[in-house]
């Protein structure tokens, strides 16, 4: 054994057996002998990634832009709050203006889609009470409008000119309550449906007080369903249900579930929390 | 007290059997205040002691000085206080067995030894990371806990089947070595008495002793009361514990008891010598340290690369489990037991009982075979190999049968011969053995007169029916100083009135008691030139190494010797000389039919074959020449100096290729001397070797990297036996020391079981290699997902748990199905491995594994993962850095590539059907691995796709548990299957077959440019 060779095997990479040393540096033509294991691993890593990039090209032809291959996991649409905290609790210490500003913020951006202005500019004015349904009509993914939700539709937790942001400021907070896309989802089965809002155990609906709700009765109308995905369905405004929850005990936490009440989408999944409904934490902190 | 009774082959040992005993202490027994002796030598367990002659000095001592030694008197024995006290001060007569490891020892070793340490590092990884989890969020999942508590028992799990596979091989073992010592007992010493201790003898009459399990010695010995050696094992006045008596009466004083006898010395410290670490120990510990060295180094990396990426250390010590888990064969281990346990059931089947698992592979490693003689290469029966009669010499068949007699038998010479050999025999066979074939029949009598038996029962017919008709009417029986035996019978021809004198003996004795020599069946005279004939027959059977007697005859005249004569055997009445000669006849105890084929064998199989034993270099060279050890045309130096006439020192040694070495001159060789002699000549037999020289050879052997088999079966080798990297003790003719001592036993005392046992042991680590490259293969499918998780921030496509599923799960028979391959290529025409360079895993395996199917294996099944994200709405686009959100509970809207919202219990479940398409992809593409791993060389379709089942059922395994996982038990969330749509089992079928395609390319390269860079680099 060359005294070269032995070297290496002590310095050689301490994860792979001596050989591997061996491999790499003992033939006579070291340095050919490297480049051409480069080379070797240059052409067939090469290789390898075209064969992958192939097979990924060929199975995303299978997949086509206007609707996924499958949507057999969204059968039953969630339900979400904004303003989205980390945890799902919307806290409000009425004092500390710092703590609920970060929640008008959101909310702001969030609603900034709905303003009339916008909506009458890039939406449809549709009939309420059914599904506006665009076929393609032979015209391949033909673009698809989306009807008008106007934020002043929300009443007093528009933010339209309110001075208590969304009534944040004086411990009657507004949540909205959204319904989450899915696409070709005829949601309520040409039905009307409404969300509701309850304290989650006796002592949370006690403590949760009156509220009202925008539009009334916690209606989302039809016309805004189907969904065509986001390519082919490029304004479209989601409804909204907002909750303006009147007098709520202060310094308590409440727990308030919100559901949907549609003929196709069930609300007991075991599983799913937040399939047809949305549970979260209301605390207004009052000194 | 010495009773002598009639029965010959009875000896009486006064006293001895009460030894162990208190109250019935009547005779000369004595102990021997040993035992702080005893502790000093159990403390100094030291090679150096073995290999130092016996310590004994009793034999030297007068009676008188015994008597003051022991405080006895030699009639009236000890008083039974003092034998009490003694029994009590020595314990009794009895070896202590073998120490044991405690059980739950050998349990703990199983629970932290290979992998365990890494999957126990895991969980507690996991616990921990629990308790930061519980410490900063009371609600926090108990996700963490449920892995950590699952690789514990993982852990746990393994550890218990390692340690019952282990358990149920050393239960085989038990259960043997009570059984056959209980057939010895019957069979072998049913007319012998074995000595109970060390006794010093007092008074003899005609006392042969066997002392083969303690010398090696086959040759009875005889005993008297007379100091005649210095070393005690070569001195006549001493019987040894264990050893049997053969004939005559002694008695004498037991000097020593249990473990101070010589035997007991010699197996406790046997017992001391150290097993070394056995050659597929090594490699699997070669192969943890490779693969824990990359988990490790990988998981710590990784934790360094996600800690400065921002990632939060409780995420980043979860990472490091999943790397580790990933990198871990979890079910490797466990597998390489079953597969060793296959093969030694095999082997077991083909009377090589393993009693260590792991010796299973030594045996194919091994370069160099240490063989005893007597019993493993040969028959360990003395039997008529050749007649001298008529001026000719006849060769007998030597078969375990006898059955091809063919010499010339119809010469008058051999009807006369024949009448002495059934009649000048003692010999008989014991009585109710009518349905047993002759060879197997058991005798009562020494080893010559059993092989004339059997010979002349053989050719004859009944014996004892010719021994009536010819009835005896006087006998001298053989003694040492006559060195003839004499009988006197009637004729069974009723016109013949005479009587016929019989003689054998010595055939030199046996010569100058004649003065005719028949020839043709014709008396003449015997002149010089038909004794130079006799000499020159003599010497040249001789020369065979086989023990040679004389035949004669002598009619008495009826006028001088009438009918109604009276013989007397001590006034010797009758003639004894002027007798006619009638022929000789040599035996030899001869090799096995099976050996010469076996070691030719082991020859090409690049296994060096040496002899060692304790018998005559003339008897030892014979016997080597004729079963191929020495091989037909290869010469020892003195062979050159007789053929060319010049004296031994001017013989250059290069000629030599045979050397015959016996244990005086290894006794003044070096070390340096014996590497030499092992070097030099490829053919050694060393004869009259000592247990302390076999130690030495073995030694040696082991200085050249040789993995050494050592093949014994007295107590004298279990030193070696223990000393060697493979101790094989006979079966039949073992002692339990060295059955104790060896690795492995020859059920059937038969050396060609050992080639069995090579070509099982290399067949084993070539598959094992195959087991190991299969199952290192898919540990970069696994680790890959982590790793892109951690960086690309894809939701992570295969869970913990499914990774242990497919480590302990899918791959466990496919695995051991690789055991059931068959060789490649003839795998006894190669030499044997080199222990420090062909290692089991090595760079190729693991470059291979690693780098090229691995990867292959870790693409495929990305592109099933990514499939089954596209098709639900999730683009590989839109998964690149999505993890955050993903992963967060609080998040129930997520928006995919089509703008539709998922809650996390949605995502959750995609996560685990990503899981199973993940993991159903590593699987169908484990299908191609195995094919592939069927070869390393010859392409599959030269192997053929189909000998081997099991491969089949191991695929059918795969596909049947992945089926369950995803389709029964898809509901259970806890193991994070779901029910895969049955399109995607096929998505990952394209690379599965580029793996084929890619192996049977690099396959072709190999067997087209061999010794190529491609070969040295891509065969593993």
């Amino acid at each position: 054994m060359s005294q070269a060779e032995g070297r290496v095997i002590t310095s050689g990479p301490a994860v792979f057996p001596e050989g591997c040393g061996r491999v790499l540096y003992s033939s006579p033509h070291a340095l050919g002998a490297v480049s051409f294991i480069l080379l070797f691993y240059l052409v067939f890593y090469g290789f390898l990634t075209a064969m992958f990039t192939l097979t990924m090209w060929v199975m995303l032809q299978t997949v086509s832009d206007h609707t996924p291959k499958y949507q057999d996991r969204l059968a039953t649409p969630g339900l979400m709050i904004r303003p989205k905290t980390e945890n799902l609790d919307v806290i409000v210490n009425v004092s500390d203006t710092e703590s609920w500003d970060q929640h008008v913020q959101k909310l702001n951006k969030f609603l900034e889609p709905y303003n009339d202005s916008i909506q009458a500019q890039k939406n449809d004015v549709c009939r309420p009470g059914r599904y506006y349904e665009q076929p393609d009509n032979g015209v391949l993914n033909y673009p698809k409008r989306a009807c008008q939700f106007n934020r002043t539709q929300l009443g007093d937790c528009s933010g339209i000119g309110d001075p208590t942001h969304y009534g944040y400021s004086t411990g009657q907070p507004c949540v909205f309550i959204k319904m989450n896309r899915v696409i070709n989802f005829y949601a309520g089965a040409n039905q009307s449906m409404n969300v509701t809002c309850v304290g989650k155990r006796d002592e949370d609906a006690e403590n949760l007080g009156s509220f009202v709700m925008f539009p009334a009765n916690g209606n989302i109308d039809l016309m805004y369903f189907p969904y065509y995905g986001k390519k082919f369905h490029v304004n479209y405004t989601q409804p909204l249900v907002a909750v303006k929850f009147l007098n709520v005990t202060p310094n308590v936490e409440v727990n308030v579930e919100c559901r949907i009440n549609a003929a196709n989408i069930a609300t007991d999944d075991e599983r799913d929390k937040f399939a047809g409904r949305v549970a979260f934490k209301l605390r207004i902190n009052k000194t | 007290m010495a009773q002598k009774t009639p029965e010959i082959y009875s000896v009486e040992l006064s006293g001895t059997e009460d030894v162990g005993k208190t109250d019935t202490g009547d005779g000369k027994e004595k102990y021997r205040g040993l035992k702080d002796k005893r502790l000093e030598l159990k403390k100094n367990h030291q090679k150096e002691e073995l290999k130092k002659e016996v310590d004994l000095e009793d034999h030297k001592l007068s009676i008188k000085e015994l008597e003051r030694k022991y405080g006895t008197n030699i009639v009236t024995g000890l008083s039974s206080t003092q034998a009490a006290e003694l029994l009590a001060r020595n314990g009794p007569n009895a070896l202590t067995p073998p120490k044991e490891t405690p059980e739950i020892v050998k349990f703990l070793k199983q629970m932290v030894g290979g992998f365990s340490i890494l999957l126990w590092i895991g969980a507690i990884l996991c616990w921990i990371a629990y308790g930061i989890q519980y410490f900063n969020d009371k609600s926090s999942s108990l996700d963490s806990v449920y892995l950590g508590c699952v690789l514990a028992l993982v852990v746990i799990l393994t550890g218990i089947f390692a340690y019952y596979q282990e358990a149920k091989s050393t239960n085989i073992m038990a259960s043997f070595s009570k059984m056959i010592p209980q057939q010895a007992l019957v069979i072998r010493d049913s007319e012998k008495k074995t000595i109970p201790a060390d006794i010093r003898l007092l008074s003899t009459q005609g006392c042969k002793v066997d002392n083969s399990s303690l010398t090696g010695e086959s040759e009875p010995q005889s005993r008297s009361c007379e100091f005649t050696h210095d070393n005690p094992l070569e001195t006549k006045n001493i019987g040894f514990y264990s050893t049997t008596c053969l004939e005559g009466t002694a008695t004498g004083m037991v000097i020593n008891t249990g473990d101070r006898t010589i035997i007991g010395q010699i197996a406790s410290l046997a017992s001391g010598v150290g097993h070394e670490k056995t050659p597929i120990a090594i490699e699997i510990e070669h192969f943890v340290h490779i693969v824990a060295g990359v988990a490790v180094s990988i998981g710590i990396l990784f934790f360094i690369i996600a800690v400065s990426m921002k990632y939060y250390v409780l995420d980043s010590i979860i990472f490091l489990i999943g790397i580790i888990v990933a990198n871990v064969p979890e079910g490797l281990l466990a597998t390489v037991t079953v597969t060793l346990s296959l093969t030694a059931k095999r082997m077991a089947k083909k009377n090589c009982l393993v009693k260590n698992l792991e010796a299973v592979e030594t045996l194919g490693s091994t370069s160099i075979i240490c063989s005893d003689k007597t019993g493993t290469l040969t028959q360990n029966r003395m039997t008529v190999a050749h007649l001298w009669f008529d001026n000719q010499i006849f060769v007998a068949d030597t078969s375990e049968d006898h059955s091809n007699q063919v010499f010339d038998q119809s010469s008058g010479t051999w009807a006369s011969l024949s009448k002495i050999i059934t009649l000048c025999n003692r010999a008989e066979f014991r009585p109710g053995q009518e349905s047993v074939p002759i060879m197997k029949k058991v005798v009562v009598g020494d080893a010559s007169e059993t092989a004339l038996l059997k010979f002349s029962e053989v050719i004859l017919g009944d014996v004892m029916e010719i021994r009536k008709r010819n009835r005896k009417v006087a006998e001298i029986p053989f003694n040492s100083t006559n060195k003839f035996q004499l009988s006197i019978h009637e004729t069974d021809d009723p016109s013949d009135k005479r009587f016929l004198m019989v003689m054998k003996g010595a055939p030199e004795r046996v010569l100058e008691k004649c003065s005719t020599i028949m020839v043709n069946g014709q008396e003449q005279p015997l002149d010089d030139s038909t004794a130079e004939a006799f000499h020159t027959a003599y010497m040249e059977l001789g020369g065979l190494g086989e023990r040679v007697l004389g035949f004669c005859h002598l009619y008495l005249p009826a006028d001088k010797f009438p009918e109604t004569y009276s013989f007397d055997v001590d006034t010797v009445n009758f003639p004894t000389s002027n007798l006619c000669f009638v022929g000789l006849l040599s035996m030899i105890d001869p090799p096995r039919s099976t050996v010469p084929d076996a070691v030719t064998k082991c020859r090409s199989a690049g296994i060096k074959v040496i002899m060692v034993t304790g018998d005559h270099p003339i008897t030892a060279k014979a016997i080597a020449k004729s079963v191929g050890i020495i091989s037909a045309n290869s010469e020892t130096v003195e062979d050159i100096a007789k053929r060319l006439n010049i004296p031994v020192e001017q013989v250059s040694k290069r000629d030599a290729k045979a050397a015959v070495v016996t244990g005086m001159e290894l006794k003044d060789m070096s070390p340096e001397q014996l590497d030499e002699l092992l070097t030099d000549y490829s053919e050694i037999v060393f004869a009259r070797t000592s247990p302390q020289q076999k130690l030495i050879i073995v030694e040696g052997c082991q200085r050249q990297d040789a993995v050494v088999a050592v093949t014994g079966d007295g107590v004298n080798d279990s030193p070696a036996l223990k000393k060697a990297d493979i101790g094989i003790a006979m079966g039949i003719a073992g002692s339990d020391a060295a059955k104790n001592a060896a690795d492995m036993v020859l059920l059937d005392d038969n050396f060609a079981s050992i080639v069995t046992g090579v070509e099982e042991g290399r067949l084993i680590f070539d598959n094992l290699k195959k087991t190991i490259a299969y199952t290192l293969t898919k540990n970069i499918a696994e680790l890959c997902p982590f790793l892109i998780y951690i960086i690309a921030g894809l939701p992570l496509p295969i869970g913990t748990i499914t990774i242990l599923f497919i480590d302990l799960g899918t791959d466990i028979i496919p695995s051991i199905a690789l055991a059931y391959e068959k060789a490649e290529s003839d795998i006894m025409n190669r030499k044997p491995r080199h222990k420090k360079k062909d290692r089991l895993v090595n760079a190729p395996l693991a470059i291979y594994s690693y780098l090229h199917i691995g990867l292959m294996q870790a693409l495929g099944a990305f592109v099933v993962y990514f499939t089954v994200y596209a098709q639900e709405g999730f683009r590989p686009s839109a998964l690149i850095n999505l993890r955050v959100e993903w992963e967060k509970d609080s998040v129930n809207d997520l928006e995919d590539s089509y703008g539709q919202e998922w809650t996390q219990y949605q995502r959750k479940y995609l996560e685990w059907t990503g899981y199973t398409a993940f993991f159903v992809g590593i699987m169908i593409q484990q299908i191609a691995d195995l094919i592939i791993r069927k070869t390393r060389r010859n392409s599959i379709f030269q192997q053929g796709l189909f000998r081997n089942k099991v491969i089949w059922v191991g695929i059918a395994s795969q596909i049947i548990i992945a089926l369950i996982l995803s389709y029964g038990l898809g509901s259970v969330s806890a193991l994070n299957f779901t029910m895969l749509r049955p399109q995607y089992w096929f998505v990952a079928v394209p690379h599965a077959i580029l793996i084929w395609v890619y192996d049977e390319v690099r396959k072709l390269f190999i067997r087209l440019y061999p010794g190529s860079w491609w070969d040295k680099n891509m065969y593993y």
